[in-house]
C-alpha cells in the first residue's frame, strides 16, 4: 500500500489542481484552468502528470473532489470539497484546529477536532466574500488578480459596505469615478472578505492561541491573508502547497478508504 | 343549493390536478363542506365535528410564486407565497373549493398575508398565543377553540352535539396512533423504510378524506412493512447514516433536502417538522371536557413561533434518543425569521450532545439543488 500511486483531482469552479501521491508524499503538482468541461481537464492534467514520471494511467488509484467531480468519470473515490481540504490541511500542517478555504463560488471554514470534521460553515448563497467577488473587482479595477499583493497597501482603505457583490461593483464604480486610489479601493475589498471570513470564524468559535490554516488558490495572497488575521485575531498560516489542499485530502481520503476495503 | 363550477381554466390543468379538482368537487357535489386549513395549531376535531372535511392547504410548490409576487414582497417565505398564489389562481381544488380557510396568528408573514387571503376567499383566523404555559394563554387559547366552534356552527348551519365532538376526538387520536406506529418503525436499524417512503405516507395521509379508508390502508401499510422486513428484507443500508430532519414545513419542493441526504449514504428515520412527529405526537384526553382537551393538546405543540420553544426542544432531544439518530439536519425557509433566529439555540442544543447539527436555508426553487447535495454530502462525510 505504501508504494500505491494517487492521482488526486480537485476540479475546482475556476481552477482544476492536480497531485501525484505516494507513500503519503506529494510528488508533483499541477494547476490549471477548469475550463467549461471538468472532464476534459481533469484529464489532460492527469495524464500530464502522470507522463511526465513515465507512469501509465494503469494502476493509479484516482481520487476526485470539488464541483466537477461528478463529472469525471475514471475516478476510484469522490469526495466533497469539505472533508478533503480537511484532511488536506491535516497533511499539510498536522494538529491543525481550522481551515479556511476562499473558492471560486464558495468560501467555508472548518472546524477540526481529534483529527474529524467537527463542523464546518460555508456561504454558497452569495459571492460576496468569494473569489468571483476578489476576481470581480480585480477585472473593474484593471489589476491582475496575481499581482494584488504589489498592488494594495492594508493601511489605506475604501470601506466597501455593500454586503452584495453586485452592489458593491457598483460601489467601486462609484469610488472610480471620484478618482479614489485603486490600492485603497483593492484594501477596501480585502477587509470586506475578511469581514464576511470572520463572521464565519466567530460562529464555530476556535482557539486564538493557536493559527488557522489557509488553503486553495487565494491563499497565496499575502495581503489577503494579513487582512483576515487583522480581522479575525487570529495567526493565519499557509503552506506552499495549501492551493493543492483539497487533491492532497482527496488522496489521503481514498488512501483511508483503500486499506478499510482493500 | 348553488351548483359547483370547476375553475375557469379548469381544462389547462394536467390529469392528476383535475383529478384532484373532480375528487373535490364530488364530495362537495355529495352535500359536504370543506375547511382549508394551514398550520397544526388548527384543531382538526372541530372542524370534522361539523361533518365537513378538513384539509391542509399550505403550499409547497413554486408554481404560483411569480402570480403571488404581484401582491406580496419578493423576500417572504415561499410557504406564505406559494399558498397565496394558489388562491388567486385558482389551481388548488382543496383551495378552490374551501368553504372556509382558518388560519392562526403563527408567524408575522402568514398573519399578514391572511388579511390579504380574506378578499379572497372566507377567512377565519384564530389567535394563537405566543407562550405555552401560562394560565393567560391557555385561557385565551381554549376561548378560540370555542370561538372556532361558534363560527363553523354558524357557516354551516349546523349544531356540534358532545358526541359529535368526542367521536371526532376518538377518529383523530386513531389517525395519530396509527401514524406513530408508522413513523416509529424507523426506529430499527436499519430502519424498514427511507426517509422519501415516511415523508409520502405522513403527507398523503391528509388527503384521505373517508377516515375509515385512510385508516384501514395505514394499517395495511403498517403491517406490510412488518412483514417485509421480518421476512428479512432490508432496503436501507445498516451503514447509512440516520439523520433527523427537523425546522420548517418540508414537503414537495423541499423534498429535495431528503433526496440530497438519501443519495449520499445517509436515511432520513425521523421528521420533527409539521408534516411529522410534532403534529402526530400527542393523544387528546379523551377523559377530559372535549374543548378543554382539545386546546390543551393543541397548544402544546413547540414551533418558533413560540417563545421559548421548550416544547420543540423536549421533543427535539427525545427523538434524537429514540431514534438512535447520528446528525441532525435543520430546514429553513427563505425569510423565516423565527426559525433562522431559533437556529442557534438549536445548534447548542443538539451539539451539546455530542451530535452533529447543520442548518440550511433554501426555498421551492430547483436552484440551490447541487449545493445542497454539496453541503449534505460533506455532513454526512463529516460522520464516517
Amino acid at each position: 500500500m505504501m508504494d500505491q500511486n494517487f492521482v488526486g483531482i480537485d476540479s475546482g469552479s475556476t481552477m482544476c489542481k492536480t497531485v501525484l501521491f505516494r507513500g503519503n508524499q506529494v510528488l508533483d503538482t499541477l494547476m490549471s484552468k477548469t475550463g467549461w468541461n471538468p472532464r476534459l481537464s481533469a484529464k489532460q492534467d492527469s495524464d500530464l502528470l502522470l507522463e511526465r514520471h513515465r507512469l501509465s494511467r494503469e494502476n493509479i488509484v484516482f481520487a476526485t473532489t470539488g464541483y466537477g467531480r461528478e463529472t469525471i468519470d475514471f475516478s476510484d473515490h469522490v469526495f466533497t470539497e469539505i472533508i478533503c481540504h480537511a484532511f488536506g490541511g491535516m497533511h499539510l500542517v498536522p494538529g491543525i484546529q481550522g481551515i479556511i478555504d476562499i473558492g471560486g463560488q464558495d468560501s467555508k471554514v472548518i472546524k477540526i477536532i481529534n483529527q474529524k470534521v467537527a463542523d464546518f460553515l460555508m456561504n454558497d448563497k452569495c459571492a460576496a466574500g468569494t473569489g468571483r467577488f476578489l476576481s470581480m473587482a480585480c477585472d473593474k479595477l484593471g489589476i491582475e488578480l496575481e499581482s494584488i499583493d504589489e498592488f494594495v497597501n492594508l493601511d489605506e482603505y475604501s470601506q466597501i459596505n455593500s454586503m452584495c457583490a453586485v452592489f458593491a461593483e457598483s460601489e467601486i464604480i462609484g469610488l472610480l469615478s471620484l478618482e479614489t486610489d485603486r490600492s485603497k479601493i483593492m484594501a477596501g475589498v480585502l477587509q470586506s472578505i475578511a469581514q464576511r471570513i470572520r463572521q464565519m470564524i466567530e460562529k464555530l468559535g476556535f482557539s486564538k492561541e493557536l493559527p488557522l490554516l489557509m488553503t486553495g488558490g487565494l491563499s497565496r495572497s499575502q495581503a489577503l491573508m494579513e487582512a483576515i488575521s487583522v480581522a479575525t485575531g487570529f495567526n493565519v498560516i499557509t503552506h506552499r502547497y495549501a492551493p493543492f489542499a483539497g487533491a492532497i485530502g482527496a488522496c489521503v481520503c481514498a488512501h483511508g478508504r483503500e486499506r478499510q476495503s482493500p | 343549493m348553488k351548483e359547483n363550477q370547476l375553475p375557469k381554466n379548469f381544462e389547462s390543468f394536467a390529469d392528476a390536478r383535475k383529478q384532484g379538482f373532480l375528487h373535490i368537487k364530488a364530495l362537495k357535489d355529495a352535500g359536504k363542506n370543506v375547511v382549508g386549513t394551514f398550520c397544526t395549531y388548527t384543531p382538526a376535531e372541530v372542524i370534522m365535528a361539523t361533518g365537513a372535511v378538513c384539509v391542509g392547504i399550505c403550499s409547497f410548490s413554486d408554481e404560483t410564486i411569480p402570480e403571488a409576487e404581484r401582491v406580496l414582497p419578493r423576500n417572504l417565505c415561499p410557504l406564505i407565497k406559494s399558498s397565496y398564489g394558489f388562491a388567486l389562481t385558482e389551481k388548488c381544488p382543496y383551495m378552490y373549493f374551501s368553504d372556509l380557510l382558518v388560519g392562526e396568528t403563527t408567524c408575522d408573514g402568514k398573519k399578514k398575508m391572511y388579511e390579504l387571503l380574506g378578499e379572497l376567499k372566507d377567512t377565519h383566523v384564530l389567535q394563537l398565543p405566543q407562550t405555552q404555559t401560562d394560565e393567560v394563554s391557555k385561557e385565551m387559547w381554549y376561548k378560540e377553540v370555542l370561538r372556532l366552534k361558534d363560527r363553523l356552527e354558524e357557516k354551516f348551519g349546523v349544531v356540534i352535539t358532545d358526541e359529535d365532538i368526542k367521536a371526532a376526538i376518538k377518529l383523530k387520536n386513531e389517525e395519530r396512533i396509527v401514524l406513530k406506529e408508522l413513523y416509529e418503525l424507523s426506529k430499527a436499524c436499519p430502519p424498514p423504510i427511507s426517509g422519501a417512503e415516511q415523508l409520502k405516507v405522513l403527507y398523503g395521509s391528509q388527503f384521505k378524506f373517508d377516515y375509515n379508508v385512510k385508516l384501514h390502508e395505514l394499517r395495511d401499510t403498517v403491517a406490510k412493512i412488518k412483514q417485509d422486513y421480518e421476512k428479512g428484507e432490508r432496503p436501507v443500508s445498516e451503514s447509512a447514516k440516520r439523520i433527523l430532519i427537523t425546522g420548517c414545513p418540508l414537503a414537495g419542493a423541499t423534498e429535495k433536502v431528503v433526496t440530497a441526504i438519501e443519495e449520499s449514504g445517509g436515511v432520513v428515520v425521523a421528521y420533527e417538522n409539521c408534516i411529522g412527529a410534532k403534529t402526530v405526537e400527542r393523544l387528546v384526553d379523551e377523559n377530559e371536557e372535549p374543548y378543554k382537551a382539545i386546546a390543551d393538546r393543541y397548544l402544546q405543540i413547540g414551533c418558533s413561533v413560540m417563545t421559548p420553544d421548550t416544547k420543540r426542544y423536549e421533543l427535539l432531544t427525545r427523538l434524537i434518543d429514540e431514534f438512535q439518530v447520528d446528525g441532525v439536519v435543520e430546514m429553513t425557509l427563505q425569510a423565516c425569521h423565527t426559525y433562522a433566529v431559533e437556529t442557534q439555540s438549536i445548534r447548542r442544543l443538539v451539539q451539546d450532545r455530542d451530535v452533529p447539527f447543520i442548518s440550511v436555508e433554501t426555498d421551492y426553487s430547483a436552484a440551490d439543488s447541487a449545493q445542497l447535495k454539496n453541503r449534505l454530502a460533506a455532513f454526512i462525510e463529516m460522520m464516517a
